[in-house]
């Protein structure tokens, strides 16, 4: 006879919160000091207050942009992951494999080759939720909530072919803007190069999600372990619906819109979670917010590291192997 | 904590409900203090008129809780009224059991208050910690009768509970069903098992989505209703009879 699992008593695993926010210290103030130009200690605090003006310049023009928006994209992928995961009550349920990201590239694509970003920023983020808004009701109308994992994850291969095709055919007809096009490509491979305050501006709305999930945990509980059943027990599951519909939706399509499609995030991080410390979801919107930006940005400073490689292909490298090795425990 | 000041329901009243395709123009009284069984064929819509009742599903006809119509209570003091154990559940989380139990505390401001008792009560102590996503199909039913106890609704409209339990546990779910009719609720459980309808204070017998016929077990349950509606031809005779030591 094979024992069963028990689970962990609660408080053992209360130190996971803390050490994520010390590892993220950590991860960032390396994330600042690495690059063509190394710092020491003391020249980065030297470069943050302005005492150094090279310093300072390469600190809060490039490095610091770069790692807030990392950050942000780290939280939004990995908590609109977690809020899909509890949807679908489904843990393979994420931006990506649902083709929610291949949506909002697609509607950023869109935008960008007919040339509607030069009428302002913002015309890139709304694109890109209305690309990812779109992806959503697809996946809705071909697998409906509770559906089997076959359902869910074939709905999103559908949908990402689908949407994968739309971007390929703008790229293919725009090949006279060479420019245009590397813009493009760089939605495609994801990644965090030259990443300005004005993408930080343009992730924001990452946050005003974020403390909006917040609030829901102790409802997802109920609504992850039937719909139906969370009625009867007293959640207006009608208005709870609605509201993770969106927020997961804007928080899978800002990362996309100023990061590009990067994957496998919103899959790993929360599952990692749940194994660690259990699927309560008060504790895994926290370590979620906390742990995607970590993970994010320890994929980036890895992929600096080696060479330039881009967050997508790294976040790809990690959690492809995870996703198989997922699959096969499932079975 | 919060307070309900409204008045516990006691009797729950369907007028010409009907849902498309599965249940057609049911009108029926349940309860208070009676412990009913709602009996069928499969497909015949027990698990559709559980759900109605429960004020879970639409229904073009009317749904009423101790007099007042359902779409007009809030969610909340829905679940502190009726409770509903579905037939099966897929849990895809492994929720510990103790916390899937207390989850029917949650319309009660999320306290604790009963849970214990409640794990006791279902035979679920030693499982208090297992991820309920790793239990038996008995195991688990037994988990989602727990939670509806601990809602202390006064209705409680029950799914075929008995299906996947062991003869044990299944004789003291009827039990526990008993005493809360005892003590004034009212337990609507939906069975395939006749041999338990002497157990019932009243039965319904639904087909085709039309209630058939209601009424003492004894009256109803005559070998013609059985021949019609289920199809089988019924014999009294020796049988093994099972009863809790």
């Amino acid at each position: 006879m094979t024992a069963m699992p028990f689970i962990k008593h609660d408080a053992a695993r209360d130190w996971f919160l803390p050490a994520m926010v010390l590892l993220l210290f950590v991860l960032a103030v390396a994330s600042l000091a690495s690059g063509e130009v190394g710092m020491t200690p003391a020249r980065l605090w030297a470069g943050l207050t302005g005492a150094d003006e090279v310093a300072s310049t390469i600190i809060w023009q490039l490095r610091l942009p770069r790692v807030i928006t990392a950050l942000l994209v780290g939280s939004a992928l990995s908590t609109g992951g977690l809020v899909m995961q509890a949807y679908f009550r489904n843990s393979l349920a994420s931006p990506d494999l649902l083709g929610v990201s291949s949506g909002s590239a697609a509607g950023a694509v869109v935008a960008i080759s007919a040339g509607w970003t030069a009428i302002g920023l913002w015309v890139l983020p709304i694109t890109a939720v209305v690309g990812a808004a779109v992806a959503t009701f697809g996946v809705l109308a071909l697998a409906k909530r509770g559906a089997s994992s076959e359902r869910l994850l074939l709905a999103g291969v559908a949908l990402n072919a689908l949407l994968g095709a739309v971007t390929s055919y703008v790229l293919s007809t725009g090949v006279v803007l060479y420019e245009r096009n590397a813009q493009l490509l760089f939605w495609l491979l994801g990644g965090l190069e030259d990443r300005t305050w004005l993408h930080v501006w343009a992730a924001l709305p990452v946050v005003a999600a974020v403390v909006l999930v917040w609030p829901l945990g102790r409802q997802m509980d109920l609504l992850s372990l039937g719909e139906r059943e969370a009625q009867s027990l007293g959640v207006e599951v009608r208005g709870l619906r609605r509201r993770m519909l969106v927020l997961a939706t804007v928080l899978a399509a800002t990362a996309t819109a100023v990061a590009g499609i990067v994957g496998f995030v919103g899959l790993v991080v929360p599952h990692a979670f749940r194994l660690a410390v259990g699927p309560e979801h008060r504790r895994l919107v926290p370590l979620c917010v906390v742990g995607g930006a970590t993970f994010v940005l320890a994929c980036d400073l890895a992929g600096r590291m080696a060479g330039g490689l881009r967050l997508g292909i790294v976040t790809a490298l990690v959690g492809g192997p995870f996703f198989l090795w997922l699959l096969r425990r499932r079975a | 904590m919060i307070t309900d000041a409204t008045k516990p329901v006691s009797a729950v009243s369907l007028r010409n409900a009907s849902v498309p395709g599965r249940l057609h123009d049911v009108s029926l009284e349940l309860g208070p203090g009676r412990l009913i069984g709602l009996l069928g064929p499969n497909g015949s819509g027990k698990s559709t008129l559980l759900q109605v009742a429960a004020g879970l599903l639409a229904t073009s006809g009317e749904v009423r809780w101790s007099g007042r119509d359902v779409e007009e209570i809030a969610a909340p003091e829905r679940a502190r009224q009726v409770a509903w154990v579905p037939q099966e559940a897929r849990f895809e989380f492994g929720f510990p059991v103790r916390g899937v139990v207390q989850q029917g505390r949650y319309a009660h401001g999320d306290d604790e208050v009963g849970v214990d008792a409640a794990l006791a009560r279902l035979d679920l102590e030693a499982l208090a910690r297992r991820p309920v996503n790793a239990l038996s199909g008995g195991e688990r039913q037994r988990v989602l009768l727990a939670r509806a106890l601990v809602t202390a609704a006064p209705v409680q409209l029950w799914d075929e509970p008995l299906a996947p339990l062991d003869p044990r546990h299944g004789l003291e779910v009827l039990m526990l069903a008993k005493e809360l009719t005892k003590a004034g609720g009212t337990v609507v459980i939906s069975l395939h098992d006749l041999r338990m309808a002497h157990c019932l204070d009243e039965v319904l017998v639904l087909a085709g989505g039309e209630l058939k016929a209601a009424g003492r077990p004894d009256d109803v349950l005559t070998a013609e209703l059985l021949r019609d509606v289920f199809g089988v031809k019924a014999r009294m005779g020796e049988t093994l009879i099972l009863e809790l030591p």
